[in-house]
């Protein structure tokens, strides 16, 4: 059985200028201990995805599935206890700003030791044991100190590690990491990774990494999901999804790469941008900026369809009536 | 710290000194002179009012007048009434109590019930209930004071007769005054009733005084909560799976305070203007009254020495919410 198992989730916002569909027919699964990689350039969707998963959509935001199970339990029949007893406990969650996710009045310590005390309690010196416990295993130094201090007081890097040990507090099923190291310098940037991956990897818990670095998910992910203004445009294992794009806009995505273009200046950049509430196209959303773009791809919008996958790790799927590679994909009946 | 305190205080006494010119010279710009008005209808001859004129001191030219009012200054001495002839400082602290007792009641209610309705409101934003509030708090904050005050006599003392039309308690009691609160006297005094009494007294120009702060603290705190409630940190603790309850309570609401108590804190300031009037309509002997008094009949060195004991009081008010302010925002604290 799956850990989370979504099929055909839609989030739409009520805005002033409309319903505004930010995410539309997403379907996804992740096995324990699997690591899912989510790409897509900026407005694609994948924030509001995992935040309707999380439940922590502004109250302007529709959400519908036809199914939404999270290790076995239907979601869409908790009620707001019983998902909140989940929430920071079997699914957790870090963000892409760690310096503004942190409450600027409470010390860390408040804030870690809340997250334990609101699933786990006990008492308070077993607590504080715990997130002394936990800061020094998010790498922080002197964590019996820190456990005094206010966000303001740390670096970014340091706030990320306190966010990551506030989600992994209660020994989450699932983590979901949106960005974590997008607002982080350079150089933190590979260490909260690599921090986030040996916790996974030691915990067994399952994980969606979010991120714009393709090649964070080559290395990190075994399965990969490209998402383009609200719809997933192709899934599958990185390997494959790497060595041979199907859907033109994966292509592009890795076109775009800078080790493809060893010595080269200008980087080939993808035109145009994401479309927004007032300019979504009729038929593919991707065919204003599609090199391949045809007369049927005008008309009306693919379906995500099933391809050949090469390696063993689940299906692959593409929403494209002119993949890429086209002779090695083999479609699948 | 320390260091900031000190600072600060040194930084009232330019404030303070601009503070004593323009009282001083707003001051002598009333028409009329004490003279003139004390003898009242009867008149007085020319050759007397010089006279009495020099006797006070009155008849010197302005700027001598305002240096030695400084002098005075400088050795804690802020004249004498010409009217009572007491010191000014005396009547002063003799009157304020009465005026601290309401004041204090009245920025209680509009905190206690301010920030509660804010929070409401911002939750539920765009019911029934944040329109009720905030409608209700544009209409308390536009309201004439004298107006209001006088719609509420006629209705609580004048219809419904539940409340007593002016002063601090009922001539029936007579009861010392030890600290100078009405309340805290007549539980003092172990007389029955008296309490009561003047609690009922305290109604009326509370709610009147109140009703401004009330309106601005509440229309704050909403609009405080709201931006409070859409940022990155609400989002993370309800991530964590903490109650709505406990969210707004102790995330949200620590930080929805720091502007609120900015604007408590300026508020405070505004409340002695308010209170002049409000002392004024329900004849409490405060320093509102005593003001008025002292403006209708040119008492010179009390409207003097009022104003600048008022505005060193505003000031240093204001310097304990700076202080109050960095308590809960720990950002400022560990800048300072
Ligand atoms: N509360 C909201 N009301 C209206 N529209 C919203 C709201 N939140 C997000 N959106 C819209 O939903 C779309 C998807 O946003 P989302 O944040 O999921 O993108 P993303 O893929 O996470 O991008 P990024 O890489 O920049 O984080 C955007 O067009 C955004 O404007
Ligand atoms: S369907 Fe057509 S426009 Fe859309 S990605 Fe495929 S080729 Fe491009
Ligand atoms: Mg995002």
């Amino acid at each position: 059985m799956a850990l989370l198992d979504i099929e055909q989730l839609s989030v739409s916002f009520d805005t002033d200028e409309g319903t505004f569909p930010a995410v539309s027919d997403l379907s996804l699964t992740l096995e324990e201990g699997e690591v899912l990689g989510i790409v897509g350039e900026s407005g694609s969707g994948k924030s509001v995805t995992m935040l309707a998963m999380m439940g922590l959509l502004p109250f302007n935001a529709r959400v519908e599935a036809s199914r939404f199970h999270f290790a076995g339990q239907d979601m869409q029949t908790l009620n707001d206890r019983a998902r909140r007893r989940l929430t920071g406990n079997d699914i957790a969650m870090i963000f892409q700003e760690p310096s503004t996710s942190l409450n600027p009045s409470f010390t860390i310590g408040f804030q870690l030791l809340e997250a334990i005390k609101a699933h786990e309690g006990g008492s308070r010196r077993q607590r504080r044991e715990r997130g002394i416990e936990l800061l020094d295993q998010v790498g922080i130094p002197a964590p019996g100190k820190r456990l005094n201090d206010y966000p303001h007081q740390l670096s970014g890097g340091m706030n990320q590690r306190v966010m990551i040990a506030m989600a992994i507090a209660c020994n989450p099923r699932l983590l979901i990491a949106d960005e974590p190291t997008t607002a982080l310098d350079v150089t933190i940037q590979a260490q909260i990774l690599d921090l986030l991956l040996r916790l996974q990897q030691e915990r067994g818990m399952g994980m969606i990494l979010i991120t714009h670095d393709m090649g964070v998910v080559a290395g990190a992910a075994k399965r990969v999901a490209v998402m383009y203004a609200g719809q997933l445009m192709e899934t599958g294992a990185s390997h494959d999804v790497f060595r041979e794009p199907a859907h033109p806009y994966t292509g592009a995505l890795l076109n775009a790469l800078p080790e493809r273009h060893p010595g080269t200046a200008r980087l080939p950049t993808i035109p145009g941008v994401v479309p927004g509430i007032n300019d979504r196209p009729q038929g593919c959303l991707f065919h204003p900026r599609c090199a391949h773009a045809r007369q049927d791809c005008r008309a009306s919008r693919p379906a995500l369809k099933a391809v050949h996958a090469e390696t063993g790790l689940g299906t692959r799927h593409v929403r494209c009536y002119h993949p890429l590679n086209e002779e090695v994909l083999e479609i699948a009946p | 710290m320390l260091s900031f305190v000190f600072r600060k205080l040194l930084m009232l006494i330019p404030t303070l000194l601009g503070i004593t010119l323009v009282t001083f010279t707003l001051v002598h710009l009333i028409p009329g002179d004490p003279v003139a008005i004390m003898a009242g209808e009867r008149g007085i001859s020319a050759e007397r009012h010089a006279q009495v004129m020099a006797e006070l001191g009155l008849d010197r030219p302005l700027w001598e007048q305002y240096l030695s009012f400084l002098g005075n200054l400088a050795q804690g001495d802020l004249g004498h009434s010409l009217i009572s002839s007491n010191p000014v400082l005396d009547e002063f602290l003799s009157l304020f109590p009465a005026t601290l007792e309401l004041g204090f009641c009245a920025m209680l209610l509009a905190v206690s019930l301010g920030i509660p309705l804010g929070v409401i409101a911002g939750i539920k934003r765009g019911s029934i209930i944040d329109h009720t509030v905030m409608g209700t708090s544009l209409t308390g904050y536009s309201m004439p004071i004298f107006w209001w005050g006088l719609l509420l006599i006629i209705f609580f003392s004048g219809i419904l007769g539940w409340t007593p039309v002016s002063g601090r308690l009922s001539s029936n009691y007579w009861i010392e005054t030890p600290t100078g609160f009405m309340l805290i006297d007549t539980l003092l005094s172990g007389e029955p009733g008296a309490f009561t009494d003047a609690l009922r007294h305290l109604i009326l120009p509370t709610i009147v005084l109140a009703t401004i702060p009330l309106a601005v603290i509440a229309r704050m705190t909403r609009s405080s909560i709201l931006e409070v409630l859409g940022e990155d940190y609400i989002r993370t603790a309800r991530a964590k799976g903490l109650s709505p309850w406990r969210i707004i309570a102790i995330h949200a609401l620590r930080n929805a305070m720091i502007p609120v108590t900015t604007v408590i804190g300026l508020q405070i300031g505004l409340l002695f203007s308010g209170a002049i009037l409000t002392e004024t309509i329900f004849s409490w002997p405060g320093i509102g009254k005593w003001l008025i008094d002292a403006v209708g009949r040119r008492d010179y060195p009390s409207l003097q020495g009022g104003i600048l004991l008022i505005a060193l009081i505003v000031m240093v008010v204001n310097l304990i919410v700076d202080l109050l302010y960095g308590l809960i925002n720990p950002r400022i604290r560990n800048s300072r």
